[in-house]
């Protein structure tokens, strides 16, 4: 029997006693000798088996890291929106009276359906000196509620025909420290109220809590709550009525004829077009966030997984070639072709186990932790890491693959040799003049230098795959680099370059011109810009979104668009300007023509050009001239609100008069969102960052370490003689470094290009809809990669230069090849 | 008594030998009580055993003896590339006991040249710049042309090491040897892996280098034949030496058969 762990006693195996065995048996556990071969050799090689596995342990540890947040992210949700009742289509309306609710539940395909009020809440909280909004939403009193019920972490619901006591949100709640019992002053529809916090709750539809449409979280300034009906209703002028539809369409039905359906009979009662969950903001976001996962969780593994599998194809043969006499003894002992070259998979399966073990330690320890971030974001009753153990046998599987097909080639060519040829010492290497010296510039180099350059092309394969494993390793570091850079430049070109207001104002409805110039009599207020927001369906062929079209002036110097070099574009006086990122979804390009569902008033639909496209980063947006919306909507100047620079003097008197507008609905500080961002999207991008930096350098290092122990163990011999020749350890150290520098240096330029178009393939496999990364590449990423892999290298090279003091002079040169 | 010294002969060249104000000749190594001991698991191996020797200029001296009796360990540690664990050795007014690395290293690269039975050129390089390696670091070295055409291979400079036979390959260990005119040519087996044609050659080549430059040279053979090259022969047995044996006159190389 050859391998694997017999319990018997065959004489031909060496007894390995085991006292614990022994304690329990009465025989001994044997190890078939070419498995402890195994162990002996692996004992020997252990620098470069760490190595490689280190290196391969990376890459499955971002693979099982970024495959099992996939997992809990999906599999949280899924059981969340299922035992929680996520709706399937979404519609509000003007108002619609109760009795309207069993012709909507007898629609064609309608599962459960609810209707609610909800209204907009501006709050007075004590410690922040701007005001904060949210949604006010109603919890039936009457009936059960069948959709969107909610998880209470703390506290209980409002009590029936109670008065003030609301639930509200986690990520809220948390922002500020509420606990049940505590009391906020709010403004509902006008009116000033005390509300009384009786719960904390979360609900599937506010998985992430952020105003429709934010791509990012300020849950210190935007809440959402949950109110009995009744009381609710009157407070919004809503007695006896709806203004919004949530609807569960049965598993088997097409949800398209529903909200078909529901739009028609909801038409006469100003209901705005309903949308499913594809359009709804906090469903999508968390979409967006599972695709950009599963972009990252194919990309870097699939990198690191490669320079593996070189690196352990390289060790490897080079082991093969080493073990030849041994091969040949085995073989002229008896053993198959089969079991010699069983033997030598076992150490690619040895390797492969190691990275396993390790890169699913350190993933599941990564996941654990990336996953507490992503509670930040994402508000689920519980999100825990669920490991995904698949990924583990699939794992193993490619990366035991990959070391397969690195192997196979030296075994075969090994035991296809006959016994005693293999026996015979190998004749010298063939070698040829260099490239360099065929084109007569011999005089120009070195000898040393002549020697790496011919070993270089004797072998060019094991120098190319040395030289790309050296090159990845140079491009991963540039990946990081270019996110913090991409971050970096974001908030200025959002919040520096296109957004020079420091407050937007929206309105509760839209208001007059008169309104708007009340908002520019605030306080404070050195400049204000109108903006008008209509919700409308974008559709162009079989593609649309419903999103807001945002009218601006013409000349607006607040609220600024801008192209992709962040040069201004002014606005056309017809026509609309989309993010290109729209552009990409709707399928269509400057001159074709759109069709917009407006949603809101007499719900025109109307047709309009694309004039061009502007560049942003978050969120989807389609812009107008104001005028040309306005002449669209055929309305006068009506406003949505305003982008605003106020004179920070002014600041506190500024914010104390629109606590008190009863109309503003709502009040965007730029500042705080950058603070929050930082705090939070900062936080995970740091993380992400340091994790692949990390990273990078372990395979870096790794590659070196690797690639110079096998040209050590290749040259030891030339090595040897040039010390017995009377060099010094510098100098033959300088002819072992120089192959490699060489091929350090010609993978630098290949691993910056490499880096790029990684770099490139990851900010475009995280562009969304919610957020986008531009591709921005600085000197200082590039310079810091090269550091990364110069250090690497000189490290590597430090300690396999220690190794040549042991270069056991007398055993080599003894030793035949 | 297992050692014995004897004065060798006068070498059969005209090569200059120093000697001291008396007249008599200075040996270029003396060794006494060499010894050297390798641990092996519990015991321990006395490769060597309290050797006394001298060794002097041109001389051109034939270690014999079975595996294991030493030869390849004392050839080691006068070449620098070993260390004794008791005894003496100096090489002219060089302790090579106490040397250090650098010191060593140094003694390897001015007066020592090594030639091994399996050749060990550099496979990257051609015969001539196998020799250049050499030519490159030493401190009056012949030309790499001048150190082939000794070993009659001018006509092969430019090959690579598998563009050549086993015999030319030992010839360029000796032109690489011999190069940088070492006083000591120490040789471990040089036909050990050549047939005899080829080993004639090769044997010749030395003892042409010999004759030539007056470098001491020691070789080691199991091959009793090749002591009749020598000026003396030094049998070996567990570390000792047995026997010197002083060749009345040596025979040249040609006319040896095995």
């Amino acid at each position: 029997m050859v391998g694997g762990v017999a319990v018997g006693g065959a004489a031909s195996h060496y007894d390995v006693p085991l006292r614990m065995t022994a304690c329990f048996f009465p025989r001994r556990i044997v190890i078939a000798p070419l498995d402890l071969k195994l162990l002996r050799d692996l004992g020997k090689m252990k620098g470069q088996v760490f190595a490689v596995s280190l290196v391969m342990a990376c890459g499955l540890a971002m693979m099982i890291m970024s495959r099992s947040l996939i997992l809990s992210l999906e599999s949280t949700r899924d059981a969340y929106y299922r035992e929680h009742r996520f709706a399937d289509v979404f519609c509000s309306l003007k108002r619609a009276p109760n009795a309207l609710r069993p012709r909507l539940a007898r629609i064609s395909g309608v599962a459960a359906v609810e209707t609610r009020v909800t209204g907009k809440v501006t709050l007075d909280l004590p410690g922040l000196a701007e005001p904060a909004d949210g949604t006010i939403l109603s919890l039936p009193e009457d009936r059960p509620q069948q959709l969107h019920l909610l998880f209470l972490r703390r506290g209980r619901l409002p009590a029936l025909g109670s008065h003030n006591e609301v639930v509200v949100g986690e990520a809220f709640a948390d922002a500020h420290g509420f606990r049940p019992g505590n009391e906020i002053d709010a403004i509902i529809y006008g009116a000033r109220q005390r509300l009384k916090i009786v719960g904390i709750a979360l609900s599937p539809e506010y998985v992430f809590e952020a105003r429709a449409g934010e791509a990012l979280p300020d849950n210190k300034r935007f809440g959402v709550f949950w109110m009995n009906e009744r009381e609710l209703a009157t407070a919004l002028e809503l007695d006896g009525a709806f203004n919004n539809v949530i609807v569960d369409v049965a598993p088997s039905e097409d949800i398209a004829p529903v909200m078909a359906d529901l739009d028609r009979v909801l038409a006469p009662y100003g209901g705005l077009v309903a949308y499913g969950r594809r359009d709804h903001a906090s469903a999508v976001q968390l979409d967006d966030e599972l695709m950009i996962l599963r972009g990252l969780s194919v990309a870097f593994p699939a990198v690191f997984l490669s320079i593996a599998a070189f690196m352990s194809s390289a060790v490897l043969s080079r082991l093969v070639r080493l073990q030849r006499e041994q091969i040949a003894q085995l073989k002229a002992f008896g053993y198959s072709s089969w079991q010699v070259g069983g033997h030598y998979l076992k150490f690619a399966v040895v390797i492969v186990a190691l990275a396993t073990v390790i890169g699913g330690c350190v993933g599941l320890f990564l996941g654990k932790n990336v996953v507490v971030l992503y509670h930040q974001f994402y508000k689920f009753p519980s999100l825990v890491l669920h490991p995904d153990w698949r990924m583990f046998g699939v794992a193993f599987v490619v990366s035991a693959g990959a070391a397969f097909l690195g192997v196979i080639g030296a075994v075969r060519q090994a035991v296809k040799l006959p016994p005693a040829e293999a026996m015979r010492p190998e004749p010298p290497a063939d070698y040829q003049p260099s490239v360099l010296e065929r084109l007569g510039l011999t005089h120009l180099v070195s000898t040393s230098f002549r020697m790496a350059l011919r070993n270089l092309e004797r072998k060019p394969w094991q120098a190319f795959f040395t030289a790309f494993g050296l090159a990845l390793a140079t491009g991963i570091p540039i990946v990081p680099g270019s996110f913090r850079d991409a971050i970096d430049y974001l908030l200025t070109f959002q919040w520096d370059v296109a957004q020079r207001q420091n407050v937007t104002v929206t309105l509760l409805e839209p208001g007059s011109a008169s309104a708007m110039s009340d908002l520019g009599h605030l306080p404070g207020v050195m400049s204000a810009e109108p903006f008008r927001s209509v919700p409308a369906r974008l559709r162009f062929g079989h593609h649309s979104r419903r999103l807001a079209i945002t009218g601006l002036p013409r000349d607006a110097r607040l609220n600024r668009l801008l192209d992709e070099h962040a040069r201004p574009v002014e606005l056309p006086s017809d026509g609309l300007l989309l993010s290109a990122k729209l552009a990409e979804i709707l399928g269509c390009k400057p001159g074709d023509t759109l069709r917009l569902e407006v949603q809101e008033g007499r719900r025109p639909v109307r047709e309009a050009v694309v004039q061009g496209l502007i560049t942003d980063y978050t969120g989807v947006a389609a812009y107008m001239e104001i005028e040309a919306l306005r002449r669209l909507m055929r309305e006068g100047g009506t406003v949505s609100g305003a982008h605003l620079s106020v004179d920070t003097a002014h600041w506190k008197s500024f914010l104390a008069e629109v606590k008190e507008a009863p109309r503003i609905a709502s009040l965007g500080i730029k500042e705080a969102v950058r603070a929050s961002f930082l705090k939070s999207t900062g936080d995970m991008i740091g993380t992400i960052t340091a994790i692949y930096f990390t990273f990078a350098i372990i395979v870096s290092f790794g590659v070196v370490y690797n690639s110079a122990r096998i040209a050590l163990s290749e040259r030891s011999r030339d090595l040897a003689t040039l010390r017995v020749m009377g060099f010094s350890h510098r100098e033959v150290a300088a002819v072992l470094i120089g192959e490699l520098a060489l091929l350090t240096l010609l993978a630098l330029p290949a691993g910056l290009w490499i880096g790029t178009q990684l770099a490139t393939f990851i900010v475009t496999a995280a562009s969304t809809e919610t957020i986008r990364m531009p591709l921005i590449l600085t000197t200082k990423s590039y310079a810091s990669a090269v550091i990364v892999v110069l250090t690497s290298a000189t490290l590597s090279f430090a300690v396999v230069s220690r190794r040549l003091h042991q270069l056991d002079l007398l055993g080599v040169l003894k030793a035949r090849e | 008594m297992s050692t014995a010294i004897v004065e060798p002969a006068e070498p059969s060249t005209g090569s200059p030998t120093r000697t001291d104000d008396n007249g008599a000749r200075q040996p270029l190594f003396t060794v006494r009580g060499l010894t050297k001991i390798y641990p092996s698991g519990e015991t321990e191996i006395r490769a060597l055993d309290g050797v006394d020797l001298d060794l002097f200029p041109s001389e051109l001296i034939v270690l014999l003896g079975a595996s294991g009796s030493g030869k390849s360990t004392l050839l080691n540690i006068l070449g620098g590339l070993d260390t004794p664990t008791d005894g003496t050795l100096t090489y002219r007014d060089l302790d090579l006991t106490s040397a250090d690395e650098d010191e060593l290293t140094r003694f390897r690269r001015d007066s020592v040249g090594f030639i091994f039975q399996f050749y060990n050129l550099i496979p990257s390089l051609t015969a001539r710049e196998n020799v250049a390696l050499i030519t490159e670091i030493a401190l009056d070295p012949m030309t790499s042309e001048e150190a082939l055409a000794m070993v009659e291979l001018d006509d092969r400079m430019d090959h690579f090491p598998s563009q050549m036979s086993g015999g030319q390959q030992q010839r360029v260990a000796i032109a690489r040897a011999i190069a940088k005119r070492p006083e000591v040519l120490l040789c471990d087996e040089p036909t050990g892996a050549l047939d005899v044609k080829t080993g004639i050659t090769v044997l010749e080549a030395i003892e042409h280098v010999n004759q030539t430059l007056g470098t001491l040279t020691v070789v080691i053979t199991h091959n009793a034949v090749i002591a009749d090259m020598a000026d003396r022969v030094i049998y070996l047995s567990d570390g000792h030496i047995v026997e010197i044996r002083e060749n009345k006159s040596r025979r040249p190389v040609r006319s040896l058969a095995w």
